[in-house]
């Protein structure tokens, strides 16, 4: 094998570590590698690949090239070619075509059913029932990326563990980010390994209605025998719990049981603990015991990635080039990425034509004419405004305190990304500020969105309200 | 020569029956496809959501629908059922106009279905995203295949305004119809409505309806039109 074979390897050992096995699945297995001389020639499928591969993954590639040759790497070229992969073929929820190695570790302690355990199969299908799981909201089926790399990590750790390592799990994020499949996610693997494991998922919703239930019945012992005795308890959407104080109180005595017991809790909502207005102090302040994580919405690779998947789970082999322009128009959540999919192969079946670029464009011509609003300067400080409870005229104002200024910096930083509005122009609709100034807002909010966790989050709300 | 006598004219106009026979498709070839795939019991198409302006058939697809299911269509202010099992058809007119509470109970019952292997069809004057409703339930039915129901195009119109006067049972000239598309509101159940008075009228006064008809019913209006056959009324009797 040669050095620059060698050094393949290398960056794609290296890449499939840094960006997880679905992202490298449909990015970077398909690349083929050819030494050129000394160059080392990478083949992409398509013109849209190579742009795609350039701005994301080139700085990684060049990177663990960098390593491999310790700090001198050769030169590396892009190329359309028809040497380059197939995208692979569609798979089966039931058969993974993934390789050993992209999938989740804890997959392997599943336990295999041999043929003579039918019966304690069935067994286990009729326990799986009462836990009210979907069997289809599992780790492998979940896309991961960036948004919820964090919070896949420590559902798994919670899986492996549960009672033991975070208690409560707290996951929380907007609506359709993928909350329910990620806490499922856990409730299926526990289920899978110890299908005597008492377990329970419950939408928030539904536990208001078994309190009201359990009140008009009388049945409060029952009521609370069933959810005392549980071994994992999945409670989605805690918000919905807001103004019923006789359930906040119910499940705070079901709280305090099951961690006691070192039972496994997981809630999920679509807010910060602490910013869930109208919930009990004991209850929020109970749920930074464990773990408090979030899931954001999912950036362009992630979001291209998830339609791959869906396609793949529909049988259907979708085209890059028209996942990504999908994944590039939808961006507020991935419901309605998924709802665009099933429009897009919906208009294929119905034409009965190939689903080439312009099909999806004009499959979806409806659906982007609507969501192709202007997005204002105004309607941003207005929104921005209100999430920090500051007034519209601060975004104007001279003022430099710093609970001030970090807002408007943040609508500067929005309104680049979100309208093609030049920095002068953006300047002079926040009180006439030079174009350095928004320049030098739209660096420090970067920075700050790389280490500063809390203001990454806030800033990832401000974009889904503002392109939803 | 004696005057004519005005007709006595049963004002028992009943509405035509909703149907996908009755209904011209325009530009909405592809939602009516799907809308047949929905009740065919289609995998793919389990959640079906049509939006579109005020006019442009949502209830009467709705109602079609509903009439080839068995089913019923639920239009609020009247309230979504209690309880709802996994493998029901559920059909809802007019999402946006759900209050508070009725949105839980819709988000609840969306649950209820994907869970199981149920079915929704709503519709709203908005697109999913645009709803003013909670984002948990907008992006639940952005979720399911979203299609917009395009307005008729002027031809499509006269189309649509031939075949409601043939089941009328009279014909409609093509001046007669430009004439309604000109002076009338242009949305295809106001188009309908005004037929339907012509209709009447034009019963009333053993006329066939003509240009100088539509005339008389949109400047006569319908409470004077209701005056002239009470007045009719009492010659007869007399």
């Amino acid at each position: 094998m040669s050095a620059l074979e060698n050094c393949w390897s290398h960056c794609l050992a290296t890449l499939e570590e840094r960006l997880g096995a679905d992202q490298f699945r449909i990015w970077i297995r398909p690349l083929v590698a050819e030494a050129n001389g000394d160059a080392l020639s990478l083949i992409v499928p398509n013109q849209i690949f190579l742009q795609f591969i350039r701005d994301r993954y080139m700085g990684l590639i060049e990177e663990a090239a960098t390593t491999f040759f310790n700090g001198e790497p050769p030169s590396i070229e892009l190329k359309v070619g028809s040497a380059a992969r197939k995208a692979p073929p569609p798979q089966t929820p039931a058969a993974p075509a993934q390789p050993a190695s992209a999938r989740p570790a804890i997959q392997s302690f599943a336990p295999s059913a041999p043929p003579a355990a039918r019966p304690a199969l069935a067994a286990a299908a009729a326990n799986h029932e009462t836990t009210r799981l979907n069997p289809n909201f599992t780790f492998e089926t979940l896309v991961t990326g960036k948004a919820n790399q964090l919070a896949r990590a420590a559902a798994e750790q919670v899986a492996e563990n549960p009672g033991v390592s975070y208690n409560p799990l707290f996951v929380y994020g907007g609506v359709g980010l993928g909350k329910t499949h990620l806490i499922q996610a856990i409730g299926n693997l526990v289920h899978q390994r110890n299908p005597q494991t008492k377990i329970r998922y419950i939408h928030a919703e539904k536990y208001v209605a078994d309190v009201v239930k359990a009140y008009q019945h009388k049945a409060f012992d029952e009521f609370k025998r069933y959810y005392h005795s549980l071994d994992l308890l999945l409670i989605d959407d805690i918000q919905f719990f807001v103004g019923k104080d006789k359930t906040q109180e119910e499940f705070f005595y079901a709280f305090n049981a099951l961690v006691e017991a070192h039972k496994q809790i997981i809630i999920t909502s679509d807010r910060y603990p602490k910013e869930i207005d109208g919930l009990q102090e004991r209850l929020t302040s109970r749920f930074s015991w464990g773990l408090t994580v979030a899931i954001e919405p999912p950036e362009l690779e992630m979001r291209v990635a998830i339609l791959m998947k869906k396609a793949e789970r529909e049988n259907f082999k979708l085209d890059s080039t028209v996942a990504f322009f999908v994944a590039k128009n939808i961006r507020s959540n991935v419901r309605e990425l998924e709802g665009a999919l099933k429009r897009v192969l919906a208009y294929a079946r119905f034409t009965n034509q190939p689903l080439t670029l312009e099909a999806a464009k004009e499959a979806l011509r409806d659906i982007l004419a609507a969501g192709n609003r202007q997005i204002s300067v105004e309607n941003i400080q207005k929104t921005v405004a209100d999430y920090y409870k500051i007034k519209v005229a601060d975004m104007h104002s001279k003022k430099r305190t710093r609970d001030i200024a970090r807002p408007r910096q943040i609508a500067m930083a929005l309104t680049k990304e979100l309208t093609q509005m030049s920095l002068p122009a953006v300047g002079e609709a926040f009180g006439g500020r030079d174009h350095t100034t928004v320049l030098h807002a739209c660096r420090t909010i970067e920075d700050l969105r790389q280490n500063d966790t809390e203001l990454a989050h806030q800033y990832g709300v401000l974009l889904q309200m503002l392109r939803s | 020569m004696p005057p004519l006598m005005q007709q006595l004219v049963l004002d028992l106009q009943l509405p035509a029956p909703p149907s996908f026979e009755g209904f011209v498709r325009g530009d909405n070839a592809e939602p009516l496809f799907m809308l047949g795939e929905w009740l065919a019991g289609a995998e793919d198409v389990r959640f079906l959501y049509l939006w579109g302006e005020a006019g442009v058939g949502k209830s009467y697809l709705l109602a079609a629908a509903a009439a080839r299911c068995g089913g019923t269509v639920i239009q609020p202010p009247a309230a979504l059922p209690d309880t709802l099992s996994g493998d029901e058809a559920l059909i809802v007119d007019g999402v946006d106009t759900l209050g508070a509470e009725q949105q839980i109970r819709l988000f609840d019952h969306y649950n209820t279905l994907r869970e199981g292997r149920g079915r929704l069809l709503a519709s709203g004057r908005l697109p999913p995203m645009l709803l003013p409703l909670r984002d948990d339930l907008t992006t639940r039915l952005g979720w399911g295949l979203v299609y917009q129901l395009k307005a008729l195009s002027d031809a499509d119109k006269v189309a649509a305004l031939k075949q409601r006067a043939v089941a009328l049972g009279f014909d409609l000239s093509d001046d007669a119809a430009e004439y309604l598309l000109r002076h009338a509101t242009r949305d295809l159940p106001a188009l309908n409505a005004v037929l339907e008075r012509a209709n009447v009228h034009a019963l009333s006064l053993r006329r066939p309806v003509t240009v100088p008809l539509l005339r008389e019913v949109l400047g006569v209006g319908r409470e004077e039109g209701k005056a002239g056959r009470e007045e009719g009324r009492g010659k007869r009797e007399g």
